[in-house]
């Protein structure tokens, strides 16, 4: 993946991001370590635990893709220098498409 | 159109089955994402910021009506009821999810259409006029012989591993249509008495780079070109740089070694291979391939056609369209009209699967089942007679897809940039739309005339700025999108690389920016018919630097 990925300080919040292998759309993982594609699921990890759930994520090849760290609040709300980048992960492109649009 | 033979049909149907092997172990996990990803790659498939995108091959951007239902097909039921047409001639699909993309191939595949070549550092689609075989100007049909160049490379053992991707276009008329001198290889054909050939320009292309492409040699007959494309192929594939993603396109070999000096080393090649393994095209082969491009049987007819008159009298919206939107034909009484994908405020490339099936009903109904995609991302049906045009419109016009603006301000190529590209560093849809919503009024757009402003949302430069007379430029600074400016780029016989005009624009300013920069132009103008890009020329671009940057 080409996408930017700023270093984060151990102490900051982060959230592992990842493509679903099977629909490529944009998950999670939430608190109890599960996929989640609901941005209100998105949990905040620091420090060495944070390290270990990414660790985690890189053995699940068959059920996502690239798993990183995104910088998040302490509730788990986009932020940082990738914010519009995980944003649009996030929701979708910012404009109308297709029948919409 | 070139139709599969049975040779085509096994390799491609071979590879849908191969690929679903991939995509299964893939899933399975058997497959590690590094190791799958050269293999979705060389089948059209990216990952993309929120979903996979497949990108489909579009053959020098020429459909035939079955294949366009196919593709709305495609989208309606695998996607989300759109597709892009792309500044390639081809299409792209952004929410396919990998688990279907076999399904999506083999159905392609039943109307003789693959995703190979659409990806991967291997000769790419091969690109043409948009207009080709249908232009009034032009001289000869390049079709024919982007065929044979698609037949030579695909899967060619030699350049299936290039330092880098590699983009030939070939047009066949005076006037560049196909922006062959921002291509790695740019092929325009050229007649010497009885004998057809290739005037080759080697090295040119976009990116963070930009280059013109150096003439190499001024005529290849044609019985020679494969030989001399493969010379071409060889002394990249040699000397072309692979330490270096950035600088391994063919440019950057012409660029270092020189023009002469390239042209020394491709001449050497030639002459050894002449001399023991000549590819030699018979002339029973071309001419076999050329039958495939027969032109359709059009009668001539003189003079207008009445109805096409009444109309256009009746109609003040109708005859903007047919003053706009339609070309010359070599045939009289015969247009190609050019179905503008660009409406105000909508998507630059997309179409919905309904507009889709419109215009394959309008291809297979009114002409001659032959439907092209132009690099600037819209859509053309090439031979229609002038008195089916009010019929088209009507349709075309129900459809949502009869806007009157081809080449005009509001025709722009945009990319799809941060809204969907992993590569970009800024949204370019967005802006497209903001700055088409300043040229919006149809009489202001017309009176600007010819103007091409062309976005890209990051370097890779695939909304072709570098070469837009206004080219945009999205960059990133510290997590905020700005819009760098060029001007006087453009991408036919003239071609040139924009220049960048100074600091760049947050995305609020640009629209009002290039609204003071196109009404600096119509105040200096000599008159209407000087278009923006001479006034470039003959004025030069300080006095456009000063409207874009002073203050509201």
């Amino acid at each position: 993946m080409t996408s930017v990925r700023p270093k984060l300080k151990p102490e900051t919040p982060k959230a592992v991001t990842a493509w679903e292998t099977a629909t490529g759309q944009t998950v999670w993982m939430a608190a109890d370590g599960s996929w989640t594609k609901e941005p209100g699921q998105i949990a905040a990890f620091t420090g060495d635990e944070a390290e270990a759930r990414l660790a985690d994520a890189l053995k699940q090849e068959g059920v996502v893709t690239d798993p990183y760290f995104m910088e998040v609040t302490g509730s788990g709300g986009i932020t940082g220098r990738e914010t519009l980048r995980e944003t649009i992960r996030a929701n979708g492109p910012t404009v109308a498409y297709g029948e919409s649009a | 159109m070139y139709r599969y033979d049975e040779f085509d049909a096994r390799i491609v149907s071979e590879r849908v089955a191969q690929f679903r092997g991939q995509v299964n172990r893939r899933l399975s996990g058997e497959l590690l994402e590094d190791e799958f990803k050269p293999l979705r790659l060389q089948n059209g498939v990216y990952l993309q910021l929120h979903a996979y995108m497949l990108r489909v091959a579009i053959p020098y951007g020429q459909l035939n009506g079955r294949q366009l239902r196919r593709l709305a097909v495609i989208a309606r039921d695998y996607d989300r009821g759109y597709g892009h047409f792309t500044t390639r001639q081809n299409i792209q699909f952004n929410w396919v999810a990998l688990k279907d993309i076999p399904d999506v191939l083999e159905s392609l595949a039943e109307v003789e259409m693959h995703a190979i070549q659409t990806s991967g550092n291997c000769i790419r689609n091969t690109t043409s006029d948009h207009f080709a075989g249908a232009a009034k100007d032009e001289i000869m049909d390049p079709r024919p012989w982007c065929e044979i160049i698609r037949q030579w490379s695909t899967f060619h053992p030699e350049f299936a591993f290039l330092p880098r991707k590699f983009k030939i276009a070939v047009t066949g008329a005076e006037h560049d249509r196909a922006a062959i001198r921002v291509h790695d290889i740019g092929l325009h054909m050229r007649q010497r008495g009885d004998v057809v050939g290739f005037e080759v320009h080697v090295g040119g292309g976009q990116g963070r780079t930009p280059h013109l492409a150096a003439l190499v040699s001024e005529f290849v007959p044609e019985t020679e070109l494969l030989d001399y494309l493969e010379a071409i192929m060889r002394v990249y594939n040699r000397f072309g740089r692979r330490d270096n993603k950035y600088k391994a396109r063919i440019k950057i070999l012409v660029s270092e070694l020189g023009a002469d000096e390239f042209r020394r080393l491709v001449r050497e090649e030639y002459a050894a291979q002449r001399e023991h393994e000549k590819i030699a095209l018979p002339p029973e082969e071309i001419a076999r391939i050329h039958a495939y491009f027969a032109p359709p049987e059009l009668t001539p007819v003189s003079g207008s056609d009445a109805a096409f008159e009444a109309l256009k009298a009746e109609d003040k919206e109708f005859a903007r369209w047919a003053r706009i939107n339609l070309h010359p034909h070599k045939v009289d009484g015969h247009v190609s009209v050019t179905i503008s994908l660009k409406p105000i405020g909508g998507v630059a490339g997309d179409a919905t699967d309904a507009q889709m099936m419109t215009v394959a009903h309008l291809a297979e109904t009114y002409a001659y089942d032959d439907i092209r995609v132009s690099h600037a991302q819209n859509l053309v049906l090439p031979h229609v007679a002038l008195k089916d045009l009010p019929d088209i419109y009507r349709e075309l016009k129900a459809a949502g897809i009869a806007t009157a603006n081809e080449s005009l301000i509001t025709d722009m190529i945009v990319c799809p940039g941060l809204d969907y590209c992993n590569l970009a560093n800024a949204r370019s849809i967005p802006v497209g739309q903001a700055v088409q919503q300043v040229f919006a009024d149809p009489d202001y757009q017309e009176d600007i005339g010819r103007l091409h402003i062309n976005i890209s949302g990051c370097i890779n430069a695939c909304g072709h700025h570098h070469v837009g007379h206004i080219g945009i430029l999205g960059v990133d600074r510290k997590g905020e999108e700005f819009y760098q400016i060029t001007l006087g780029g453009r991408a036919d016989e003239k071609a040139a690389i924009g220049d960048i005009a100074g600091p760049g624009l947050k995305a609020d300013d640009v629209p009002g920016a290039l609204k003071r920069v196109v009404d600096t132009y119509r105040d200096l103008r000599t008159d209407k018919s000087e278009l923006f890009i001479e006034m470039l020329a003959r004025l030069g671009h300080e006095p456009f630097k000063e409207a874009l940057y002073a203050a509201d």
